[in-house]
Order: C-alpha cells, then structure tokens, then sequence
C-alpha cells in the first residue's frame, strides 16, 4: 500500500498535464475523506491550504509571459508585479502537483499501518522508524493543541482569531522537543542502536502486496510516459 | 553481591551548578525491593537514571564517583549496553512509546537486544500477561487509557527479563487497586526471578508495606538508607508525613452556601458512542471540597470537564453559576508565556500584580520571571495550580493535583485549598491519603458509572 502511494505521488510528480495531476489529486482526496472527520482534518487542511498558498503566490513571483489579467505596482529587487495567463496555468499545474504529493503522505499516514512497515524494512530500518515516528507528529501535534487550548478555556481564556492560535506554535514546537528528547532516551534504555538487533517475524505476503507493488511500478511509468 | 552499586556518586545537569546528587553511596540487592523517597527534585529520578547509564550518557552533565551495574561501569558502558540487564520504566508513558501496536511495543526492546526471532512474541506476550494485558496485545496505543498504556509499558520492561528493574512513579497515574497489583508484582518479580527492583514513589504507603529497604534522598543527599523497619521510626523523626494516613490539613468549616454547579442526570458519550457517564447527579456548593474518586476509565475527568464547563452534556443539564476554572492533568499545557507570572497573568487579563500574590501563595515567590520551561516538574504543576487560582474562581476543579507531587507538598496544598471557603472546590484523585486529607466529602464513580456519595 505505501508502495502504491508512492507510486501516485511519483506518477504526479511526472506527469506533464494539469488535468491528469488533478485527476490524481481528486483520487487521493477521496481515499483520505474516508478517513474518521477528527483524524483527517489537520492533513487536509496542511494539504489543501499549502497547495492553495502556492497558487496563489506562484504568479507574483514568477515572469512569464502571456496574457495579462493584472498589472500591479513595481516593487524593487522583485519588478513589476503582474499575473499572466501562462503564471496562472503554471500555478495551478504546481499546486495540483503539490496537493497529489501532500495528500498520497495524508494517506499514508492516515490509512497505513506504520509498524508494518517498519517491520517490513529489509534495509535502512532506523530511517523508516524515523519516518514513522516522524508521522506521528501530526496527530501529536493536534493532540498537544486540543490540550494547550483546552488549559486556556479552563482558565476562563478563549483563543480568539488567528493572532490567538499563532501564540500556541512557539509552545507547541517546544513541546514537541522536549516530547521527543523523552523518546530518545526512553529508546536508547531499550536498547536501540544495539548491534544485532533482530525483528519479530512478519506475516507473509499474499496476493495484495506484489499487485500493490505492480500498481505502483504501472503509475510511475504511466505518469512519466501517458499522463 | 549487588547487581548495582553507587560508590560516592555526585553529579550535576549541563549548565546547572547545583549537584543534583551528591556523594551517594548504596548497593541494589539481586531479590530485594528498595523504595527510594525524597521530595520533589531531591534527585530520585536522577539515581534511577545513573543506574541505566542514562546519566551522564544521555544527559551530559558532570559526574563523579562510579556506579556499576552487574560488574559493568556505567561510565564506560552505556544504556543501550546496559539494556537488558537494567530495565526502566519511566514517569510518562505517553512519552515512552515507539511503536503504535501494543504487540510491537512490547516486542521493541527484544528485538533491539537480538532476541532470536522465533521467541520474541512468546516474550512479549509472557509479559503481557504478567500485568494481565493479554487482551490489549492487538489493541492501538492511542486507543489505550493512561493506565492500561502504563502496564503495556511495564511489559515492556518485564519481556527483557531485566536482573534490576527501575520504576520511576510507576503509580501515579493508576488507581488503587492497578497501583497494589503493580506493587504485588514487583513483590513477585523480586521473590521468584530475583530481580532488584529499585522504585521512586510519592504515594508511599502501599509501597512500605512491602519493600525491603528505604533510601531518602534530600537535595540530592542520601539522608537513610535502611531496612524498611527502621525507616518507619526514621521518618516519623524527620519526615512524618511520608508515613501519614490522611487527617485534615487544617481548620476548614464548610459554610456551606449557594450551590455554584449541579450535574442533573448528566449523560456523555466521546465520537466512539460509547457511555462515559449515565444520568450522574453532583452538586457542588459554595464552601465545600469535594473529592470524586473512581478506577481509571470511569469517567472522573469526563464529570470534572462537564462540572467546568469544558464538555457539553449528551442528555441531562448542568447549571453553573460565577467563574469556573479547570487544573489540566498536565501541567505541561501551561507554558505558553516567557515568564511564570505572564503565565498565571493569563486568567486575570494581564493583572501581573494579582499574578504575583497568587504564585507567593503557592511558594513560587521569586520565581516571576524565571520561564515556565526552566521549572522543575514540582514547580510547573505549583505554576499550573496558580494559573487557575489567580482568577479567584467561585468553582475550581482540579484533576489529579498531585501527580508527582511529595506527600509534603500535598499536605501544604491541601492547607491551601482547606484555607478558602468562599468557592466549591472538586478534586479528582487516585490519591486516597490526599482525598482525605482534602475532602469535606468523598463522591466515588463506580465502573458501572454509578456515583456513590459518602
């Protein structure tokens, strides 16, 4: 399955037509909209909200020619701002791009099971346990908000507007260190980083996993060749 | 022989002159459970941590004297070395976990000791069930409550089948009966494998009763170290309330006034559908304290964010009257100011004045503009506690207040709590020496959600 999605953000990446990348993105959209509403908003909106930032800002900052919709001010260093036709298109092919990529790793992370996968690592297992702790931060970090928000309303303190929520990133990043650094230390005392180390045995493969792997070699040469 | 020994061992955190141990000499015994007491920041976690070799290893720091782990010098043999022979289960479980499945949780410490593969599930489920969490085997730790994770992460300890087992606080998030069995087993693991079990704790009573020898540590020195008979007779001398069943912190005539929350046939269900609280009725009354007491799962934090307000009620209505504030398990989620007084200046809409009379009252004074973040775990969960004072609340709810915290300072906070009678105070706790210690009256959450006033 994570080769699968692999393959559907490589296939995005590769692809040369902004009606196929948003095709793809739409596709994995819905495989993350099945998720449980309290899980897969903060993917969504990481997703979606990035992917709308970068088109909305790619045409002030690119000069390509074309049709002009806008002509703004002229801004030193930067020039004239303006936003073309050929901005715009470009825009939305990256940003629909970005989505692809953003929401195959919402999927992941949302949909996987992670420990399977570290499980299955046959190399390079310390930089998957890496990534799969890595993607815990996400729900951890959401968990970390609801609670900092929540001490605020005990306190008779709502956050209001986006100044409000902005205050808790600096506490949250920090307790996000320091929850990691706990982690460190309570894995170096099991042992990790021992030479030797072996795993517990993995059930074996059945008919899904090679045609999840032959799904994921099939989207990366059509995204590259057709799409 | 001793399977640990300290000889002499001082040593102090990176960029602290203080020694957070200082010249501490005591051998662990192969079969023997020695409870290690001390108030908050007297340095028990920092010996636990010398003994896995995460000190100075992981920490840094400068340290001298030796410590040795079955004949290995910790100086030169580090945790992961040492893993395996020396198991720890530390404060925070939530902060411990690697893996997301209970099984592979368990299974992780093995497999980083090169358990041959074959044997590794045996283990894990051996362990498993030796705390009697067979069942959560397949389960998600997410989905686990605090103090089924805890048994999860004390398997964990146990599958590596350790010769010294550290528990720091091991006890602090479960109720009574979890905290006797947990004992009950590291009684067995001592008596049966002869495992040193060396345990910190600050709801000492179960675990006197008990353990073979006592070390008291204060501001970092070994004050005691004894067989648990003579300890008795030690801190009833010196530090009588370790050994103190409950009795009333004070004098507090409840004038009972006004009633400020009442919970009328109070249903709650979280997204899963599932019941936490059925029809629960409480009234809290202007001038009271009251403790609501209950197993881990029967919905105390669930009835203390309905009483202030935090949660909605599924069926039934809850009516409230004047300021409600609610004290957050985790004293963690009140750090968001660069400055202790900032942080308490939060709930009185910036009035630093009022902040700073609020932390004197909790013995932070002089600490204003010290970060929240520099503050020792004592001394947050005091911020914390001050952050919902300040406002003056006509009804505080303070869930579990006394994680971490010394019998001491319990006692100076339910002196505190006990010397206002203008507000209705709810307490949720596992700490039955502090309920009584607190309470004008005890409310207990049956598993069957039932509430049981006494």
């Amino acid at each position: 399955m994570a080769a699968l999605l692999f393959g559907l953000a490589a296939a995005a990446l590769l692809a040369h037509h902004t009606v196929s990348v948003a095709a793809l993105a739409v596709l994995l959209l819905v495989v993350c909209l099945r998720a449980p509403v309290s899980r897969r908003w903060p993917y969504l909106v990481g997703a979606v909200g990035s992917a709308a930032a970068l088109f909305v800002l790619t045409p002030f900052v690119e000069r390509l020619p074309g049709t002009v919709f806008w002509s703004g001010p002229t801004i030193p260093v930067v020039g004239t701002l303006d936003v073309t036709s050929t901005e715009l298109s470009g825009a939305l092919f990256n940003a629909c791009r970005l989505a692809a990529v953003s929401l195959a790793f919402s999927a992941y992370a949302l949909w996987l099971d992670h420990d399977r996968l570290v499980q299955a690592a046959g190399f390079a297992r310390r930089s998957v346990l890496a990534v799969a702790l890595a993607t815990r931060l996400v729900p951890a970090l959401e968990r970390d908000a609801a609670g900092l928000v929540e001490a605020l309303r005990g306190r008779g303190v709502e956050p209001e507007g986006l100044r409000g929520r902005a205050r808790l990133l600096s506490p949250l990043l920090a307790g996000s260190l320091e929850r990691s650094l706990n982690l460190a230390e309570a894995m170096e005392a099991r042992g990790f980083g021992r030479p030797g180390a072996t795993r517990l045995p993995q059930p074996r493969w059945g008919l899904r996993e090679p045609l999840a792997l032959a799904g994921a070699a099939l989207a990366v040469v059509v995204g590259a060749l057709w799409l | 022989m001793a399977v640990g020994r300290a000889e002499n061992l001082s040593f102090a955190y990176p960029g602290s002159t203080a020694l957070a141990l200082r010249d501490v000499s005591a051998g662990l015994a192969p079969g023997q459970v020695t409870l290690v007491l001390g108030r908050s920041g007297s340095g028990k976690s920092t010996l636990l941590r010398a003994f896995a070799g995460l000190v100075p290893h992981f920490h840094g720091g400068r340290f001298s004297g030796r410590v040795e782990v079955a004949g290995l010098d910790t100086r030169r043999h580090g945790p992961a070395r040492l893993a395996g022979i020396v198991a720890t289960l530390f404060q925070d479980p939530e902060d411990q976990v690697v893996f997301t499945r209970v099984l592979n949780e368990v299974a992780f410490g093995l497999e980083n000791l090169g358990t041959p593969p074959q044997k590794i599930e045996a283990r894990a489920t051996d362990a498993l069930a030796s705390v009697g969490a067979e069942h959560l085997a397949g389960r998600l730790v997410t989905e686990l409550s605090g103090g089924e994770l805890q048994r999860v992460c004390l398997a964990a300890t146990l599958a590596l089948e350790p010769q010294l087992l550290l528990l720091d606080e091991p006890m602090s998030q479960l109720d009574p009966e979890a905290a006797e069995a947990l004992v009950e087993l590291a009684l067995r693991l001592a008596r049966d494998r002869g495992t040193a079990v060396l345990l910190s704790e600050q709801r000492p009573a179960l675990p006197l009763e008990v353990c073979d020898r006592v070390l008291f540590l204060e501001d970092g020195r070994l004050m005691f170290d004894g067989p648990v008979r003579r300890a008795g007779t030690w801190l009833e001398q010196h530090h009588p309330l370790f050994l103190s069943a409950g009795g009333w912190a004070g004098v507090h005539r409840p004038n009972l006034g006004e009633a400020t929350c009442r919970l009328d046939e109070v249903s709650f269900a979280y997204e899963d559908n599932l019941l936490v609280l059925d029809n629960a009725s409480i009234e809290l009354r202007r001038g009271e304290i009251v403790a609501l007491i209950g197993p881990n799962g029967s919905g105390k934090t669930t009835l203390a964010k309905l009483a202030a307000g935090l949660l909605e009620p599924l069926s039934g209505r809850v009516e409230r009257s004047g300021r409600a504030t609610y004290l957050s398990q985790d004293p963690g989620r009140y750090v968001l100011r660069e400055r202790a007084d900032e942080e308490v200046a939060i709930g009185v809409g910036g009035d630093l004045a009022a902040a700073s009379r609020t932390l004197a009252a909790v013995g932070l004074a002089g600490d204003e503009d010290r970060h929240p973040r520099d503050l020792s775990s004592g001394e947050r969960e005091r911020l914390a506690l001050a952050a919902v004072l300040a406002p003056e609340p006509d009804l505080l709810v303070l869930d579990e207040p006394t994680r971490g915290v010394d019998p001491e300072r319990k006692h100076e906070l339910a002196a505190l709590l006990r010397a206002n009678t203008a507000r209705a105070t709810l307490v949720v706790t596992h700490d039955r020496v502090f309920a009584k210690t607190v309470a004008d009256r005890v409310v207990s959450l049956a598993p069957d959600r039932e509430l049981v006033h006494a």
